[in-house]
This record gives C-alpha cells, sequence and structure tokens, in this order.
C-alpha cells in the first residue's frame, strides 16, 4: 500500500514541477520548451490519474481481506512467478507487493471471479471476463482445516463463488 | 375543533406570507411603487433595483444557515418583516443614502422572512396539498400587488407605499397569532423518513429555476419599458395572466399531467418574444404579448414552488430548501436583468433580443426531461421506502428475489441491498457493516449493473414496480 501511495505521491509532485515549469517558461516566451515541458505535463497527468486508480483499488482490497498470507508465491497459468512479503486475498482481487489482480468491482461486465480450488498448499483462482481467463496459484500457509472452512465460507458470501476443497 | 383550527393555522399562515410577498412584489422586488417613488424624485433607478435583489438573493440563500428551529423562524420571520418595514420609512423623504442602505437592508431581512415561512408551508399544509397553498400565496400576493400597484400610478406613489407597509403590519399580525408549539414534532417526523437525497434534484431544479427566469429577468428589462407609455393598462392587466394561469393549474386534478403543461409554458415564451419581435407597441399587441409571456410565468412558478413545497417533507431544514429554490429564482431574475440591461444600453434589435430569449428556451427544453425524471423519481421513492419500512422480514427478501437480476447477488450485496432499501446513505451502511465507505460504494455499483439499472433511483423504481405486482 506504501508503495502506491508513494508512487502516485511521486508522479503528482512530478507533474506539478512540470506545470510550474511550462508556466515559466511561456512566460519567458520560450515557446518549444513550453511545448515539450506541457506535453510532458500532460503524459504526467495520466500516469498520475492511473495511479490514483491503481491506488483506489489497492485500498479497495486492503479494506476487504479474506485471507493474509505473509510470504507467498503467485504462479500464473503462463508459468510466471512473483513472491511477495505479504499478500492480500480479498473480495475484491489480490496484492501481493505492487501487483494487483482484481475482479467483482465493475459489475456484470467486468472481471469476475469463476472458481476456487483449495487444496493442502495453494489457492487456485480463475477469473477473467469475456475475452480473457486468468488462472493463478498462490499458497496459502493454513494448515488448519477450520481455517480453510472458514475462508471457503467467507468467500461463498462476499463472492458468491463456491471453493472447492481437495486433499483435506 | 381541531381540524377547524388546523385550516384557520394555514389561512392565517397562507395570508400572512401573501401579504408580506405583496410587499416585495409591490416595491421592493422591481416592484410598480418603487419605481413610481423613483421616478417621482428623477432618480435613475438601476443601482436601487439591482442592490435589492443582490440583497434579496443573500438573504434567501444565508437564511436556511441560522435559522434552524420553528421557534427561530417565526421570530425571523417576525422580526426581517419589521426590519423591512422600518427600513421603507426613508421613501418618504427626499433621496438621500438612507434610501439606498434601506434598499440593502430590508432586500436582506425580506429574504429571510420569506425563506423562513418554509416552516409554516411546511407545518401547516399536508402533503398533497402544498401546490394549493403556494398557489394561493402567488395568487392572493399578485392580486393585492395590483391593487397597490393602480393606486401607485393612478393616485400617489406615497399612498401605494402605505398600503405596502400596511401588507407588511397585516402580515405580522398574522403570522404573530400562528402558535408554534404544533410543530415541534417536525425534526422527529423528519427523521424518521428516509434519506434517499433531495441534494441532487433540489441542485437540478435551482438550475432549471435559473435558466426559466432568466426570460423573466429579460422581460423585466426589456418586454415592459416597450410598453411602459400604456401605463393604464399595464398596471392592472400586467399580472392577470400570471393569476389565470395559476388559478387554471391549481384547480387541475391531482392526476392530469401537468408536465405536459410545462411544454404548453414553454411554446407560450417563445410566442411571446416571437410576438414581441413580430408586432408593434399598442394595446393590442401588449395584451399579446403580456398574456404569453406571464401565463407562462405562472404555470412554471407554481410547478417550481409546488415541488419544493413536495421537497420540505424530506428535509430536517425547510428553510435552507426553501430558501435556496427561491433564491435560484432571483438569481435568475439578476441575470436576465443584467442581460436584459445590457441588451437595453446596446440598443440591441427586438429581433435579437428574441434571439437570446429563445436559446435560454432551447436550453430549458433540454433540462427539463432529465429534471422530471429526476423529481418523479425521488417523489416515487419515498412512497416505496416508506411502505417498504412496513413490510415484514420475509415480504422484503421476496421483493429482492422476485426481481430479475443479470446476476445472482451475493449474500454480502443482498445485505447492502437491504440498507439501501431502508434509506440508509453509504456512511450509515459502512457503519453498521463494519466496512469501508468505497466498499459500499462497490458493492452498490454491481448491484445496480446487476440488476441492468444506472442509479438507485432507477433501482429503486424497478423494485417499486416488483413491489405492486407482488402485493
Amino acid at each position: 500500500m506504501k508503495e502506491f501511495r508513494k508512487r502516485r505521491d511521486c508522479y503528482a509532485v512530478f507533474f506539478v514541477i512540470g506545470i510550474v515549469l511550462t508556466l515559466i517558461f511561456a512566460m519567458n516566451l520560450m515557446l518549444v520548451a513550453a511545448f515539450i515541458s506541457g506535453m510532458g505535463s500532460f503524459i504526467l497527468f495520466i500516469i498520475l490519474v492511473r495511479q490514483h486508480l491503481l491506488l483506489r483499488d489497492a485500498n479497495l482490497i486492503w479494506d476487504n481481506p479474506i485471507l493474509t498470507v505473509s510470504s507467498s508465491i503467485i504462479i500464473k497459468s503462463e508459468g510466471k512467478k512473483w513472491e511477495a512479503e505479504k499478500t492480500i486475498f480479498s473480495t475484491f482481487g489480490i496484492l501481493m507487493g505492487s501487483k494487483i489482480y482484481k475482479w467483482g468491482s465493475e459489475g456484470v461486465h467486468g472481471v469476475r471471479l469463476k472458481s476456487i480450488l483449495i487444496d493442502r498448499e495453494r489457492i487456485h483462482l480463475t477469473f477473467g471476463d469475456l475475452k480473457k481467463t486468468i488462472c493463478v496459484e498462490m499458497l496459502h500457509g493454513m494448515a488448519d482445516k477450520q481455517a480453510v472452512l472458514d475462508v471457503q465460507k467467507r468467500l461463498l458470501y462476499e463472492t458468491g463463488v463456491s471453493a472447492m476443497i481437495s486433499g483435506w | 375543533m381541531i381540524q377547524f383550527k388546523t385550516i384557520n393555522d394555514r389561512i392565517f399562515s397562507v395570508i400572512g406570507f401573501s401579504l408580506l410577498f405583496a410587499y416585495l412584489l409591490s416595491f421592493l422586488f422591481e416592484g410598480q411603487v418603487l419605481y413610481s417613488i423613483l421616478a417621482y424624485h428623477d432618480v435613475h433607478d438601476s443601482t436601487y433595483i439591482v442592490a435589492a435583489i443582490v440583497a434579496h438573493f443573500a438573504g434567501l440563500f444565508s437564511c436556511g444557515y441560522l435559522v434552524k428551529s420553528p421557534i427561530m423562524a417565526k421570530y425571523t420571520m417576525l422580526s426581517s418583516m419589521g426590519v423591512c418595514l422600518i427600513a421603507t420609512v426613508p421613501y418618504f423623504f427626499a433621496p438621500s443614502a438612507l434610501w439606498l442602505a434601506g434598499l440593502i437592508v430590508s432586500g436582506y431581512a425580506g429574504g429571510f422572512a420569506v425563506a423562513s415561512w418554509g416552516y409554516f408551508l411546511k407545518a401547516y399544509t399536508p402533503k398533497n396539498e402544498r401546490i394549493k397553498s403556494c398557489a394561493d400565496v402567488l395568487i392572493y400576493s399578485n392580486i393585492i400587488m395590483i391593487a397597490v400597484n393602480v393606486v401607485a400610478i393612478n393616485l400617489s406613489p406615497f399612498i401605494g407605499l402605505t398600503l405596502s407597509m400596511f401588507c407588511l403590519v397585516a402580515g405580522m399580525a398574522l403570522i404573530w397569532i400562528l402558535p408554534i408549539d404544533k410543530q415541534e414534532g417536525w425534526r422527529e417526523e423528519t427523521e424518521s423518513k428516509f434519506n434517499v437525497g433531495i441534494k441532487k434534484p433540489l441542485m437540478m431544479l435551482c438550475l432549471f429555476v435559473v435558466v426559466i427566469t432568466i426570460n423573466s429577468g429579460l422581460m423585466y428589462q426589456v418586454i415592459n419599458p416597450a410598453f411602459e407609455h400604456l401605463k393604464e393598462l399595464t398596471s392592472w392587466y400586467w399580472a392577470v395572466p400570471y393569476i389565470a394561469a395559476l388559478a387554471i393549474m391549481r384547480n387541475l386534478s391531482m392526476k392530469a399531467n401537468r408536465s405536459i403543461f410545462l411544454y404548453v409554458g414553454m411554446a407560450m415564451i417563445m410566442g411571446a418574444f416571437i410576438s414581441f419581435m413580430l408586432l408593434g407597441r399598442n394595446a393590442s399587441d401588449y395584451l399579446v404579448v403580456d398574456t404569453l409571456m406571464l401565463g407562462a410565468c405562472g404555470i412554471f412558478d407554481l410547478f417550481w414552488w409546488s415541488i419544493i413545497g413536495e421537497m420540505l417533507d424530506y428535509t430536517e431544514n425547510p428553510v435552507k430548501v426553501f430558501g435556496t429554490g427561491l433564491s435560484a429564482n432571483v438569481f435568475g431574475v439578476l441575470c436576465g436583468g443584467v442581460v436584459g440591461m445590457a441588451v437595453t444600453s446596446i440598443q440591441l434589435p427586438s429581433a435579437e433580443v428574441a434571439v437570446i430569449a429563445l436559446t435560454v428556451v432551447c436550453v430549458t427544453l433540454v433540462m427539463l426531461p432529465t429534471l422530471n425524471r429526476q423529481l418523479v423519481m425521488v417523489l416515487k421513492n419515498h412512497v416505496y421506502l416508506a411502505s417498504y419500512d412496513n413490510m415484514s422480514m420475509s415480504q422484503k427478501a421476496e421483493i429482492i428475489q422476485r426481481t430479475k437480476t443479470l446476476e445472482e447477488l451475493t449474500a454480502r450485496e443482498q445485505e447492502v441491498l437491504q440498507h439501501i432499501l431502508s434509506g440508509k446513505s453509504n456512511r450509515e451502511i459502512a457503519e453498521t457493516l463494519f466496512i469501508s465507505e468505497n466498499t459500499v460504494k462497490t458493492h452498490a455499483r454491481n448491484i445496480l449493473s446487476k440488476y441492468d439499472v444506472s442509479s438507485r433511483a432507477e433501482l429503486i423504481s424497478t423494485l417499486l414496480k416488483n413491489q405492486s405486482e407482488t402485493f
């Protein structure tokens, strides 16, 4: 979360500097420099908006945790791996360091959580929209069956998806 | 006996306010008495007129922030009317700085007095009767204004001024005898109602009022001076079409489709400005232009006055809502007045004035369907939510389950929906469910998407339809 906020604030500062520079160049009639710095400010503004939206999504995930794993590995369907110190699995997505997978926040036509399988080691998730489906596995770190059943119950309540439990 | 007393209170409240309003219309708010006195002393009038309108706008707008209880409303109304009375006295004497100061003070105090009546309208008029009380107030005040105008123009402006001050005194007497103990329950009553939110519809209504009233401002500054040579006719006929339109609208059946009249009103405004452009400046031309213009004003004024009257039920502070609505009207008159003064000063041809007015009408036409939808939904939703609150849990659940969705709601979304239907705000839902406000907003967005609707108002209306089919 801190990382998202820090990045957003950095871009905000760069954007303000860009605007100030543009104004200074414009007032000194350095039109080319003003144009370049204006364009730069515009690009920074777009990035800033994107960062702000990412921070908002991260906040939403952070506010609705179902399972928090202190150290985890996430494996994507194409075999890509990420490691993170803290992973939050929530009603609206996964937050892993600076990586976000989100679902269930854009209505019926957005990305939806489709299926969940919990085995002894990992949670296997499938989510996506009409165009694309992504499969992700993550280490859950749960050793107690009751904890798994609690997570299953919570998932059903919050997301409407009934998690399958295997190997317990 | 109690019913008789309630009717009496309502009549006293309506007549008391009508007398105050007659004072405003005949003197303070571009009234003929003021114009006559300024003309009598050969004083340039635009500074006085603008100062009074700006002060009146400020009074109307700010009153709701200060007056927050029935007792305060009553005494604010009385003291403000008293201030108006004192501030009018300098007009019996030769022009001095007291004239402008008096006009500013009475304009501001007049705004306070008018806005404070919001409490009385809410307390003494039953919910579905407010359109009648509003119509009565506008009709009575305009009839009194015509009488004062005729006296001021044909006899003496000072007798006219005395009469308008007498209106104030009589109005104060009637407001004074109104009991205030009956209104103590208003806050509890309002708090038990549902918070669908009238802010957005009120803002839309204010915008509509501002835009439509620009035409009135233009009328004051452009049309009226063009017929100034017909003083004998204009002094009494000016508000007659307005009163007639109010009387017709007042006596329409409650089931009648009033929105059609709004479009008729638009056509009348267009007709008025086109006639002004094409016709001459004799008496018959005046009758045509004034009948169309003031008739339309009557239709629109009663429309937004009655909507504000209905909205008073859903607010804890009727003074604020009433004052805000009326201040939008005054602001519109001010904007129209500024446009009108500019038009008059550069001596724009009447064809171009008509184009400006028609542009305003076109903007209003664009706004009208959206505004109507918003207002109808807000009023319908309150009716629905009131009946929803009286249902058993199983009936509530059945309504939700029976309504078709694109995708089944999750248990959490059903929980959030129940709270939405109980009229809670996002913040209240978040506090009840121990989740963040942002989370509630996300769930609400998902719910709307699953019901394939675009707003909470539409969601409630969808469920309303289902409720009538179910029970």
